[in-house]
C-alpha cells in the first residue's frame, strides 16, 4: 500500500492536474473541450434491497433465455427499458448460509468462517474495489448511502461497503445528508477553511501520538483490533487531502438539481431522492462509485403496509404476499425512473450517462430464506455488456463473476473477486 | 496450504488427517477407509470436536457413493475424501454443503433413490448439530479476548461520568452483535466516519456541560390553560362541518334540479364526502363543546382525525437543560379502570394527529373534582425536539386511534367517550441539581475565574492532564501526547478564542483518542497475565455498570484491596445494589433473552387494542425488573421458571387483571393460586416476542424456550429448505399446519422439539392474554369470511420425555430442568462479562458459578460473584 505521505505528496502536486469535472452542465465548458478527447469515465452503482422478491412472479420465466425472454409480472414496469437491461439467473454466494443477511456478503461473496478463531469475517467489497482505481480522480472516492432503522434484511454491516480490511464502512443514511456531502458548499471562506483543515491535521496528529502509546505492548489481537483506528485515520488523512486539492474548486452542481430534500422523507419518496442524488453526483462528476443499502420498512410502509419486512418476506398466499408483489412492481418503477435518468443526461462526447455507467440491482437473499438464485438485474453500457436478454447460467455460478466481469469491463485491471472462478463470456457476446 | 496436513490426535489415540479439499495424494483414514476402522475405533465422547457419528457412512454408501466417490467425482464433489470429523474449516465448508444440498431436496437428484425420511431425519439431526458445534469449535478463539471498544451505551455513560452531561448517540453504530453481546471486543468495529462523531459528541457534550456564571439561571415557569384555543378549534372546524353539511342538504333539497357547484361543491361525491364528514364527526365535536368540563379544561378523547392532545412547548430561548412538566388531571366518574392512565411524549416531527413519542405514563387517581398533579422530567439536548403533549392511552397510530373513533361511531354514533380531562400543565426548569454543576466543577478545579489566574496556560496544562488522566481511566497519558493537546489549546487562543473556549478542543480530542475509546490491557510479550488491581477496576465496573469506577472502587485499587478476592466481592455486592446496575440487568436480559424481538413487530391494534406503546414497554420492563428484585431479595434464578408472585407496575397488574397497585414504579405482587403468571413463561413480553403481532407463533415460542430455558438451542434455520405450501388458503389450526412439518424429514429433525413446547404455550395470544379458545378466520375472494372456534389443546411433551396435558404441567416439567436453565444462563453470563464468545474451554468455569451458586440456593448474585471471582475474569489472554 502506498504510504500517506506519497500519496498526500501526489494529491498535491497534482492538484491542478486533477481531472474536473468535465460534463456539459459542470460550467466547465472550456476545459471541456481541452479534455473532449477524452472518454467519459466509468461508474458503477450497486443497489442492495434487503429481503428478496417474490419468487413466482419476480422472476422471469426461466425456459425463455437469450433475446427470446419475457419480462415477470414484478418486473413488468421495466418494459420501455427491456432491450437495456439484463436478469441473469442462477448467481450464487456458496458460503453464505445465513438466511437474513441479503447484503453482508452480497458484493465480497466472503466465507464468514474463513477466519480460524474467528466467528465473523468479510472481505472488500466490489465497489471498493472499483473506487480504488475510479475513484482517484474525483471528489468523493466512493459514495455510500443508506438509511435510518433496522436490519430490514440486510445483515450486519453499515452499508453494502466493506474495506480492504474486511471491515464495514459507513455511510450517509439520509437524503439530506447525501444532498449537502454532495452539494452543498462550505461558505465559510477559504483562509478559514485552511485554517481548519490545518487543525483537523493537528487533531489527528494528536490522537496518533496516542494511538502509538495505546498499541505499545498490546496482544497480536489487540493490535490487530486498534489498526482499526489507525486505518480510520489514515482514511480521514486520505480524504483530508482530497479535500484540500479540491478546497478551492467549488462543489458543481447539475441545474435541475433537486431541491435540498426534507428531515422527514421516508420510504418510496426516500429511495427516489437517494436515485435522483445518484444521477446528479454522476452528472457533475462527484463520485463514479455509488453504493445504496435500501430501507424496507419504511418502503412498504409508505406504500400502506401496516407489517414489517421480515413478516413481508415470509409470505404465503394472501395479504403478505400482496405487499411483497406491491413492493417488488415498486422496485422496478423506481429502477426503470434511474435509467431513464441516466438516459436522459447527455456526456462530452455525445454518449449518455446510462453509456457508461453499471448499475446493477439485487440482493443475496433470493426470496423468503433461499439464498440460491440471487435476484440480479444490471443495466447500463459502463461494463460494455450486451444487454436485452435473460442468461440462466450454470447453477451455483459464484456472483462474485459478475462483479469480476464488471470490474473488467469496466477497465479495471483485477484478476479475480471473491471466491470468482472467472468472467461471465456471455455477457459480453 | 495445500498439500500440508497437520496430524490431529484425538483422546482415543485415534489419527485423523485434516485434509483440504480437492487433494487426495496421502492416504488418511476416510470414509472409506471409515467403514473398515469404525468396528474398533470411535471418537471420544467428550472431545469437543464435531464429528458424525459413524453410522452415518452407510448413508453415503447407499445413496451418495455411485456419484460422488473418487472415481466418478460428479460435480467435483468427491465424497470418498470426507473425513467424518468436522475439524477444518474447509471440511465443514464441505459437509455445510452436503447439509444444504440434503436441506434444499437437491441431492440425491430426483431420479436416483430418495434417502428414507427416517434415516434422513435422523442424518440431518446429527449433521446440523455437528455444523453447529463445528462452528462453535473453529471459532473458538481459546479464551482470547479481543481489546474492547467502549460500545454505544458505555460511550454514553462515561461521557456522563465525565460531564454530568447526557448525550444523543442514535447517530453511532448501535453496537448491537447479531447472535452475541454488545460487549464483545471482536464484533466492535472502528469505521471511519467514527473519529469524527465521536470528536463532534464530545465537542456538544463539552458545549453543555460549561456553564458559567455565578448563579444558575433563573428557573422559568410557564403555565398552559389550552382549553379556549381547543374550543375555539373545535367550534371553528365542527362550523365548518355543519355548515356544509347544510348547503349539502340544501342542493339535496333541489332534488338535481341544480348542479352541486351551485353550492360550491365539485361534484356529487363531493357531497358524499362532506356529508359524511358531518355524520362521522359533528356530534362527537358537539359533545365535546357542551361538556362544562371543557370550559375549564381539556378532554382527552380519540377523535377521527387522532387523539386530542394537549400540548406545551419548551421555548427556543430556554437553554437546553432539565425541565419538570406537571400537570393537574382528573379522571372523569364513569370513566374505565384501563383508560385511568395518561400518557406523556414528545410531539411534532411530522407524526400524524395525536401521534409522539410516548416518555411515560401515569396513572390517573384523582378526580375532576379533586385533580392530582402528575410530574414528568425531560431533558432538552441541543438539537432535540421542544413539543410535548398528553393524551389518553392507546396504540401509537393515528388509524388506530380512527380505527377505535369508527367503531365507536358505528355502534354509538359518537366517538369514545373522554376518560380524563388536563386542567392546567406547567413547565420549570431548567433544575439543577447542584450549582456549579459537579462536572464543571470537577474540571475547573481551581475555580471557574479563569481570569484572575497569573498563569492561565499553566492552569490549561493542568486542567487538560487531570482530565486526560481521568478519562483514561486513571492511567497518564504521554507527555507528548499532552504537549500537543496543550497545543491544540494554544492554537485555539492565538485565534482569539477565551480560555473557556479553548481549552474545550484538547478535552474533545481526549474523547475521541484510543486511551479513552479502548479498555486497555497491555500484555508485552506474554500469553496471558493477571489483571493489576487498576484494570480489574475497570472491568468490573464495565461489567456491572456499564460505566467508568466511581471513587471508592478507584481507591480499593489503589490500596491493592482488589487483589483480595473477598474484598472483590464485597465490591461487586456493594455495586449491585448500586442503581447503576439496572444497566447491566436490562442490557444483559435484553441481548441474553434476544428480546429486540420485541420490537420487530407493530401490535395488531384491532386485536389488541389494549397491547399499546405503554403496556409494551411496562412488559419489556417486568422482565428486568423481575430479575432486578431477584437480585436485591437474593433469590434463586430458578425463581424466571415459576414463582408465586409477579414485579409489575400499575398498568402491567391492569393489563394482567391482578388487584390494583397504586404505588408508582414496579412492585411486587403475590398471585392468586392456579395464575399462569409468574416466572419468565407468563410474562407478556415473552410471548409477544412469539408472535409476529398478529398471531402467536409457536415455532418462534418453542424455539425461544429450547434456546434459553433448556439450553438445547436448535441449529439455525437453515437456507433454502423448500416452504410448506401444500395447506395454503385452508381454515386450519396452527396445530394442523405445524404438523405439516413431520411430513418432510428436513423439517421433523429439528420441529419434533420445538412444536409441542410452542403448542403447551398457545393459551397465551399473541399480546400474552390468556385464552381458552381462538377463532380462524378466512376471508376469500367471493366466498366471504368463513370462521372457526378451536379449543386450545395444550398437551404434549418435553424433548427429555416428560409428558404434559396442559401449560401448568409443562410449566413446571420446564422448571424441573433448572440444571439446564442455569448452564445456559450461566454461558451468557460468561460472554456479556468477558466480552467474547462463549468456548469450549470455559466449561469449567461454568460448573464452578452453578456449583458456588448452588450452595447459595442458586442465587443469581451468586454466579456474578463468583464469575468477578474467577481466574478467567481477572486474568488478559
Amino acid at each position: 500500500m502506498t504510504s500517506n505521505i506519497h500519496r498526500r505528496s501526489f494529491l498535491r502536486s497534482s492538484s491542478s492536474l486533477i481531472a474536473l469535472p468535465f460534463l456539459e452542465s459542470s460550467g466547465f465548458r472550456k476545459f471541456a473541450s481541452a479534455a473532449a478527447e477524452a472518454e467519459p469515465p466509468k461508474r458503477l452503482a450497486y443497489l442492495g434491497v434487503g429481503f428478496g422478491f417474490t419468487r413466482d412472479t419476480w422472476y422471469p420465466d426461466a425456459k425463455k433465455t437469450g433475446d427470446a425472454w419475457e419480462l415477470s409480472e414484478g418486473l413488468s414496469p421495466l418494459e420501455r427499458h427491456k432491450d437495456d437491461i439484463t436478469v441473469i439467473q442462477n448467481l450464487t454466494n456458496q458460503f453464505n448460509n445465513e438466511a437474513h443477511w441479503g447484503s453482508t456478503f452480497w458484493l465480497t461473496g466472503a466465507n464468514r468462517y474463513a477466519e480460524p478463531g474467528q466467528s465473523f469475517n468479510n472481505t472488500i467489497s466490489v465497489d471498493q474495489v472499483a473506487a480504488e482505481t475510479l475513484g482517484k480522480d474525483t471528489r468523493f472516492t466512493s459514495i455510500q448511502l443508506g438509511y435510518k432503522g433496522g436490519d430490514n434484511g440486510h445483515g450486519p454491516g453499515l452499508s453494502l461497503a466493506w474495506n480492504r480490511q474486511g471491515k464495514p464502512v459507513s455511510g450517509l443514511n439520509t437524503p439530506v445528508a447525501a444532498f449537502h456531502r454532495l452539494f452543498s458548499d462550505d461558505q465559510t471562506p477559504l483562509a478559514e477553511r485552511q485554517a481548519a483543515l490545518l487543525k483537523q491535521r493537528s487533531v489527528l496528529d494528536t490522537v496518533l501520538e496516542d494511538a502509538k502509546s495505546a498499541k505499545r505492548g498490546l496482544t497480536k489481537t489487540d493490535t490487530d483490533k486498534l489498526d482499526e483506528y489507525f486505518q480510520s485515520i489514515r482514511d480521514i488523512e486520505t480524504r483530508l487531502s482530497k479535500e484540500e486539492a479540491w478546497l478551492d474548486v467549488p462543489k458543481s452542481k447539475p441545474t435541475d438539481l433537486p431541491e435540498e430534500p426534507g428531515e422527514g422523507l421516508k420510504g418510496v419518496e426516500e429511495v427516489k431522492m437517494m436515485y435522483d442524488l445518484m444521477v446528479a453526483a454522476m452528472q457533475v462528476d462527484a463520485s463514479r462509485v455509488f453504493t445504496y443499502r435500501q430501507p424496507l420498512d419504511s418502503f412498504i410502509r409508505s406504500m400502506g403496509a401496516t407489517i414489517t419486512s421480515h413478516n413481508m418476506s415470509h409470505y404465503s398466499d394472501g395479504a403478505r404476499k400482496v405487499v411483497s408483489k406491491n413492493r417488488d412492481a415498486k422496485q422496478s418503477e423506481l429502477f426503470a425512473h434511474f435509467i431513464d435518468r441516466l438516459k436522459s443526461i447527455k456526456e462530452t462526447n455525445g454518449t449518455t450517462l446510462f453509456d457508461n455507467t453499471t448499475l446493477t440491482l439485487g440482493s443475496n437473499i433470493n426470496s423468503i430464506h433461499y439464498l440460491t438464485n440471487c435476484p440480479t438485474v444490471v443495466t447500463g453500457g459502463g461494463s460494455g455488456f450486451k444487454h436485452g436478454s435473460q442468461h440462466v447460467v450454470d447453477p451455483k455460478t459464484p456472483l462474485c463473476n459478475l462483479w469480476l466481469s464488471q470490474l473488467k469491463g469496466s477497465g479495471i485491471e483485477v484478476e479475480s473477486h471473491g471466491d470468482s472462478t472467472g468472467q461471465i463470456d456471455s455477457l459480453f457476446a | 496450504m495445500m498439500g500440508v496436513y497437520e496430524l490431529t490426535e484425538f483422546a482415543t489415540g485415534f489419527v485423523v488427517f485434516p485434509h483440504p479439499i480437492g487433494t487426495m495424494k496421502a492416504f488418511r483414514p476416510t470414509l472409506l477407509t471409515l467403514l473398515l476402522l469404525t468396528a474398533s475405533f470411535g471418537f471420544s465422547a467428550d472431545t469437543p470436536k464435531a464429528a458424525m457419528p459413524d453410522k452415518h457412512v452407510a448413508v453415503f454408501e447407499k445413496y451418495c457413493f455411485e456419484c460422488h466417490d473418487s472415481l466418478t467425482e460428479e460435480g467435483g464433489v468427491n465424497l470418498d475424501d470426507l473425513g467424518f470429523g468436522l475439524d477444518t474449516i474447509e471440511s465443514a465448508e464441505l459437509w455445510q454443503k452436503v447439509l444444504n444440498s440434503m436441506n434444499s431436496g437437491e441431492m440425491p437428484p430426483e431420479d436416483e433413490p430418495q434417502v428414507s425420511d427416517e434415516e434422513k431425519e435422523a442424518f440431518l439431526e446429527d449433521l446440523s448439530k455437528q455444523i453447529v458445534l463445528a462452528r462453535e469449535a473453529l471459532s473458538d478463539s481459546g479464551g482470547v479476548m479481543t481489546m474492547r471498544r467502549l460500545n454505544r451505551r458505555e460511550y454514553e455513560n462515561t461521557v456522563f461520568d465525565l460531564l454530568g452531561v447526557r448525550i444523543d448517540t442514535a447517530d453511532l453504530p448501535d453496537d448491537a452483535n447479531s447472535g452475541g453481546f454488545d460487549t464483545a471486543g471482536n464484533a466492535l468495529f472502528f469505521s471511519s466516519d467514527q473519529f469524527e462523531q465521536y470528536l463532534n459528541l464530545a465537542r456538544g457534550a463539552l458545549d453543555e456541560a460549561f456553564l458559567f456564571g455565578k448563579a444558575p439561571p433563573k428557573k422559568l415557569v410557564i403555565k398552559r390553560e389550552s382549553e379556549d384555543k381547543k374550543n375555539k378549534f373545535f367550534e371553528r372546524t365542527s362550523s365548518k362541518i355543519k355548515l356544509d353539511f347544510d348547503k349539502a342538504q340544501e342542493w339535496r333539497a333541489t332534488k338535481g334540479a341544480k348542479e352541486p357547484k351551485e353550492f360550491g361543491f365539485i361534484d356529487e361525491s363531493d357531497v358524499r364526502f362532506h356529508e359524511r364528514l358531518y355524520n362521522q364527526q359533528y356530534k362527537t365535536f358537539r359533545r365535546y363543546l357542551d361538556n362544562e368540563l371543557s370550559n375549564s379544561g381539556v378532554l382527552l378523547e380519540k377523535h377521527f382525525n387522532g387523539a386530542v392532545v394537549d400540548p406545551i412547548d419548551i421555548p427556543g430561548k430556554w437553554p437546553v437543560g432539565e425541565y419538570i412538566i406537571r400537570a393537574n388531571v382528573g379522571a372523569l366518574k364513569d370513566a374505565d379502570a384501563h383508560q385511568k392512565f395518561i400518557e406523556f411524549g414528545q410531539t411534532g416531527n411530522g407524526a400524524r394527529g395525536g401521534e409522539m413519542k410516548v416518555l411515560g405514563y401515569r396513572h390517573i387517581t384523582g378526580s375532576v373534582d379533586q385533580p392530582q398533579v402528575i410530574e414528568f422530567r425531560v431533558r432538552v439536548a441541543k438539537t432535540g425536539g421542544r413539543s410535548f403533549g398528553l393524551r389518553s392511552r392507546q396504540h401509537n397510530n393515528r388509524d388506530a386511534t380512527r380505527a377505535e373513533f369508527l367503531q365507536s361511531q358505528v355502534r354509538n354514533k359518537v366517538g369514545p367517550p373522554p376518560s380524563l380531562w388536563v386542567d392546567w400543565i406547567e413547565i420549570e426548569g431548567p433544575v439543577y441539581e447542584e450549582w456549579p454543576p459537579q462536572g464543571v466543577s470537577e474540571l475547573f478545579f481551581k475555580g471557574r475565574e479563569w481570569w484572575k489566574l497569573p498563569d492561565q496556560d499553566q492552569y490549561a496544562r493542568e486542567i487538560i492532564e487531570r482530565f486526560a488522566t481521568r478519562a483514561f481511566r486513571i492511567k497518564k497519558p504521554s507527555e507528548t501526547f499532552l504537549e500537543k493537546l496543550f497545543t491544540l489549546y494554544k492554537t485555539e487562543r492565538d485565534t482569539g478564542k477565551k480560555f473557556h473556549e479553548a481549552i474545550k478542543e484538547p478535552l474533545a480530542v481526549v474523547m475521541a483518542s484510543p486511551g479513552f475509546l479502548y479498555l486497555l490491557e497491555p500484555a508485552p510479550g506474554q500469553e496471558k497475565r493477571e489483571l493489576s488491581p487498576m484494570e480489574t477496576a475497570v472491568r468490573l465496573s464495565y461489567f456491572l455498570w456499564s460505566s467508568p469506577p466511581d471513587e471508592k472502587l478507584y481507591e480499593a485499587a489503589r490500596s491493592g484491596e482488589l487483589a483480595k478476592p473477598a474484598k472483590l466481592g464485597w465490591h461487586a455486592n456493594r455495586m449491585l445494589d448500586d442503581p447503576r446496575a439496572d444497566e447491566f440487568i436490562a442490557s444483559f436480559a435484553h441481548q441474553w433473552l434476544h428480546m429486540d424481538r420485541l420490537d420487530f413487530f407493530q401490535f395488531d391494534f384491532r386485536k389488541y387494542p389494549e397491547f399499546d406503546e405503554s403496556v409494551k414497554a411496562s412488559a419489556r420492563k417486568e422482565v428486568y425488573e423481575t430479575i432486578r428484585s431477584i437480585i436485591t431479595e437474593k433469590r434463586p434464578l430458578a425463581d424466571l421458571l415459576n414463582a408465586d408472585h409477579v414485579v409489575v407496575d400499575n398498568l402491567l397488574a391492569n393489563y394482567y387483571a391482578l388487584a390494583d397497585v397504586n404505588h408508582e414504579g414496579f412492585q411486587k405482587v403475590n398471585l392468586p393460586a392456579n395464575s399462569p403468571r409468574g416466572g419468565l413463561l407468563g410474562m407478556a413480553a415473552i410471548h409477544a416476542m412469539g408472535s409476529d403481532g398478529t398471531r402467536s407463533s409457536p415455532v418462534e415460542r418453542g424455539t425461544w424456550v429450547l434456546r434459553y430455558l433448556l439450553d438445547d438451542a436448535p441449529p439455525p434455520a437453515p437456507p433454502n429448505v423448500p416452504q410448506l405450501s401444500r395447506l395454503e388458503g385452508k381454515l386450519l389450526g396452527p396445530r394442523e399446519i405445524i404438523n405439516a412439518h413431520m411430513e418432510e424429514a428436513q423439517c421433523a429433525q429439528c420441529h419434533r422439539k420445538i412444536d409441542p413446547i410452542g403448542f403447551g404455550l398457545e393459551n397465551f395470544d399473541a399480546a400474552g392474554s390468556w385464552r381458552e379458545s381462538m377463532t380462524l378466520t378466512q376471508v376469500e375472494k367471493k366466498k366471504g369470511k368463513k370462521k372457526k372456534v378451536i379449543q386450545i389443546d395444550a398437551s404434549g411433551t418435553l424433548p427429555n420425555g416428560a409428558v404434559f396435558t396442559d401449560y401448568f404441567e409443562m410449566r413446571d416439567a420446564i422448571a424441573k430442568q433448572d440444571d439446564a436453565f442455569e448452564r445456559g444462563f450461566a454461558e451468557s453470563l460468561i460472554e456479556y462479562a468477558l466480552g467474547r464468545p462463549y468456548g469450549f474451554s470455559d466449561e469449567s468455569l461454568r460448573e464452578r458459578l452453578i456449583k458456588r451458586a448452588d450452595a447459595k440456593n442458586g442465587e443469581i448474585r451468586e454466579f456474578v460473584i463468583a464469575l468477578i471471582q474467577s481466574k478467567p475474569f481477572r486474568t488478559k489472554k
